[in-house]
């Protein structure tokens, strides 16, 4: 199963995923007419703060079963075969939001977008950049993440990254001090400093 | 509908003043933007701009490094994270120096309006000041008219800004050991304008290459502005409207009247403010004001053109740069006369959701909205008088029912210049160092600074004043940390029970406040010239005085400056937000350690005002061991 992995400890909140995502579901695809189009196209991956002013890129996990798709009344979200993506068919939704009620990440939201000719806002998800998947690209946010916290592959592989660095823990035995990745001390001095001003806020 | 306690809730976490809490509610109930709600649309904030690793300056960029250990480690021209940092710092720093700066030139170029007789309203106000910095500039002063050495000394100081003199003479006020290590280390500023410009040159692509260059340089341009143009703004700003002297005065929104036409003087420079004040007095308009229903005219200062007339006009002060969107939302403000600098481009869409009119008066500093009376040393009085008149025709359309103003006005001491200071000393500092080395006052910090979103309003000057205040420590301070301080009531002699015995008598015996505010941000160059004066009465470098400075909850591009030129004069500095320097380790190190091998200095970053103390005070004791004190 390939996927769009997430490494939250690497994400700095740069956005750029945001505007990727934006870039390529927009009608032009290129950044400068993308901003001028008459349905602006709206990131599909959301990053946003949780505490401590740490960000968490939250996007679609096209799970399967998927409960958006389960709950459909119009059959309007499909799976798309070839990348076992949850793809949203915008001549069939209904803008009845069921969809949204049943997603266990709240990532679904609804906008216009260049594929209807009416002025509708539909379910416009992620739909893991299929189109760029088939000519053998990876998904636009992975791809403009500079950091590695969105990462796409086999999620098996992914995976074994992290199991990698758990083994590492437990046969050194050095218990949950070991970040994983482990983090440059910039970082971790940085943040330690944002989380001390959240707290002071009363905001941790 | 709007819930009120949750409001109450949300406006206890945003700032540390009441009055500022209850307009806070009243703002949020009518819906009002302010800059709390923006910073957290802006989360999360790009994190490669936080760290400083992102450049923005050639049209080969954008560029960032991966500040993981991965690639990129390198922008497209081969710039590591230790440069783009480095020539970010020294871009932000400049620009702070450039705006107090410039500020100091348009003061001194309405001295020389006003010495050369073409200046409306402004007179040259204190002589002996006048006599004073003439004398160090080697112009005579002896049976001379005051206009004629005015004029002569304004040229020598606009002479500071150029680049034939090298060297700029108010440089001299710092001992010698300081002025040596300057010396040493190649950063002895040579002219304000210049370092300036060099900065900008310097971080062009494929000019300085090497942080530690650029970083030398950054103090040298740091120290253009504190022993240059800040200086120079302060002495001419005393020389053509006085030097403060102690008084007593009104601080926080609860200044603004019920029942006059309020005016906000909102900004930085006094050549304007002080014009309004003086124009205020007009019979003519107090009459029109009456006739418009009003019981007068109120003037409000805000930001540091009200620390400015605080100091030498006892004007009510209404808050600081935070409390500008919140003074409107009293619904009272018929005008808002704003110079420039820290002034939010969000301001006159705050005012349109009520009657207030926003006036511009810099051909530099314009805002889309706001009525533009362009403010010219030739034609000041009339100026000020018209903008008067414009609040004045606006009373008219206040409606009461909008109006909420919070009940008590804290009282407050301010105009602490250091001549002020030396004279309530008599006449020398001797007695101050008699207490300092007897360990009555261990040493003395400067806080100074602004308020941040990413911290409590007030909180952390507040808070820090008090801890230090407490542990026998002489706080002085500046800007809208002075400001924070007059609202939560410790720039009077009474908070002298705040401190600890030592500090206690000595304010007691001398009836000041154990915070002392010393004016604007411009003003931290009293506090230069003040550690110097004690310094070269002791025949010491400034690195060896027991003293601190911190920023605990600074925002502005000057603050960077005002800090650097703290710690390259060895002033110890504490910062309480990160700069965006955490993506070089390199440059994190020169700063917060390295330098103190070098000018006895460095800085720290802590945003917990008591840890920020201990680190202060620890600081202060190693100096005072080193003095064998």
């Amino acid at each position: 199963m390939k996927t769009v992995f997430v490494r939250p400890e690497l994400c700095v909140g740069c956005r750029h995923c945001e505007v990727a995502c934006a870039i390529e579901h927009a009608e032009s695809r290129t950044l400068f007419d993308a901003i001028h189009e008459e349905k602006i196209s709206k990131p599909r991956i959301h990053v946003e703060v949780g505490i401590n002013y740490l960000p968490f890129p939250n996007r679609c996990r096209h799970c399967d079963p998927a409960p958006c798709m389960q709950v459909c009344p119009t059959e309007a979200l499909y799976r798309d075969q070839e990348t076992s993506s949850v793809v949203v068919d915008y001549g069939k939704c209904i803008d009845c939001a069921v969809c949204a009620m049943a997603c266990p990440f709240g990532i679904i939201h609804f906008q216009k977008v260049h594929q209807l000719d009416t002025g509708r806002e539909v379910n416009a998800k992620c739909d893991n950049c299929i189109e760029r998947q088939k000519i053998g690209k990876i998904p636009a946010c992975a791809e403009a993440c500079k950091t590695g916290a969105l990462e796409f592959g086999d999620a098996d592989d992914l995976i074994r990254v992290s199991r990698k660095d758990f083994t590492m823990r437990v046969i050194k035995s050095e218990g949950t001090d070991v970040e994983v990745p482990k983090l440059p001390a910039n970082i971790r001095a940085f943040r330690a400093i944002m989380a001390e001003l959240a707290e002071l806020r009363g905001e941790s | 509908m709007y819930d009120s306690s949750a409001g109450k809730k949300i406006a206890q976490t945003r700032a540390l003043d009441k009055a500022d809490q209850e307009i806070m509610v009243k703002s949020m109930e009518d819906g009002i933007e302010t800059v709390w709600d923006r910073f957290a649309g802006q989360q999360p904030q790009c994190g490669f701009g936080n760290l400083g690793v992102c450049c923005n300056r050639c049209a080969m960029g954008p560029c960032r490094t991966e500040p993981f250990g991965k690639k990129p480690t390198r922008g497209t021209c081969g710039a590591d994270a230790d440069l783009i940092v480095a020539r970010n710092l020294l871009d932000d720093l400049t620009t702070g120096a450039a705006s107090h700066s410039d500020h100091g030139r348009e003061v001194v170029e309405a001295m020389l309006a006003t010495a050369e007789g073409h200046a409306q309203g402004y007179q040259i106000l204190d002589e002996d000041k006048l006599h004073a910095v003439a004398t160090e500039y080697g112009i005579k002063t002896a049976g001379r008219k005051k206009e004629e050495i005015a004029g002569e000394l304004a040229r020598a100081l606009l002479e500071e800004f150029g680049t034939l003199k090298n060297r700029i003479q108010m440089t001299e006020r710092a001992p010698q050991k300081t002025r040596d290590t300057w010396k040493k280390l190649g950063i002895m500023p040579r002219s304000v304008d210049r370092e300036v410009v060099e900065a900008m040159h310097r971080i062009h692509m494929g000019v300085d290459s090497d942080y530690t260059n650029l970083l030398l340089h950054a103090m040298r341009t740091a120290l253009s502005d504190g022993w240059g143009g800040s200086m120079m703004a302060t002495d001419a700003s005393d020389i053509l409207f006085g030097t403060p002297t102690p008084k007593n005065a009104l601080i926080n929104l609860a200044t603004i009247s019920r029942d006059k036409v309020n005016i906000v003087l909102h900004g930085h420079n006094p050549i304007l403010s002080d014009m309004i004040v003086k124009a205020s007095e007009d019979p003519g308009l107090i009459k029109r004001a009456k006739d418009a229903g009003a019981k007068g005219i109120n003037l409000a200062g805000m930001c540091c053109t009200g620390n400015e007339l605080l100091m030498r006009r006892g004007i009510p002060l209404a808050g600081s740069f935070f409390d500008q969107e919140l003074v409107i939302a009293t619904g009272a403000i018929e005008a808002m006369v704003i110079d420039y600098q820290c002034i939010f481009p969000a301001v006159t869409q705050t005012a349109g959701c009520y009657h207030t009119k926003v006036v511009t008066t810099s051909r530099k500093a314009k805002i889309p909205g706001a009525i533009h009376k362009e403010f010219q040393p030739e034609t000041g009085l009339d100026t000020a008088k018209e903008i008067i008149g414009l609040a004045i025709d606006n009373f008219v359309n206040r409606n009461p029912d909008r109006v909420r103003i919070p009940e008590k006005p804290m009282q407050m001491m301010s105009g602490f210049s250091e001549e002020a200071i030396r004279k309530a000393l008599g006449g020398t500092y001797k007695p101050l160092i008699d207490a300092i080395v007897a360990g009555k006052i261990k040493g003395a910090v400067g806080i100074v600074g602004c308020n941040n979103p990413k911290i409590k309003q007030d909180y952390g000057h507040v808070t820090l004043a008090k801890e230090l205040i407490k542990r026998d420590i002489l706080v002085v301070e500046t800007g809208c940390a002075a400001i924070a301080c007059g609202k939560a009531g410790l720039l009077v002699p009474e908070a002298a029970d705040m401190a600890g015995s030592g500090l206690k008598s000595v304010c007691n015996a001398l009836g000041i406040p154990p915070v002392l505010h010393m004016g604007s941000c411009v003003d931290c160059s009293r506090i230069l010239v003040l550690a110097a004066n004690i310094a070269k009465e002791l025949n010491v470098g400034i690195s060896d005085l027991p003293l601190g400075g911190a920023a605990p909850e600074w925002y502005s591009q000057k603050a960077i400056s005002i800090g650097t030129y703290f710690v390259a004069s060895g002033v110890y500095t504490v910062l309480g937000i990160p700069p965006k320097i955490f993506g070089s380790p390199n440059v994190t190190n020169l700063l917060a350690s390295q330098l103190g091998g070098i000018v006895n200095a460095s800085f720290a970053i802590e945003p917990d005002p008591i840890k920020a103390a201990d680190l202060l005070e620890a600081e202060i004791n190693r100096k005072r061991k080193a003095l064998g004190i």
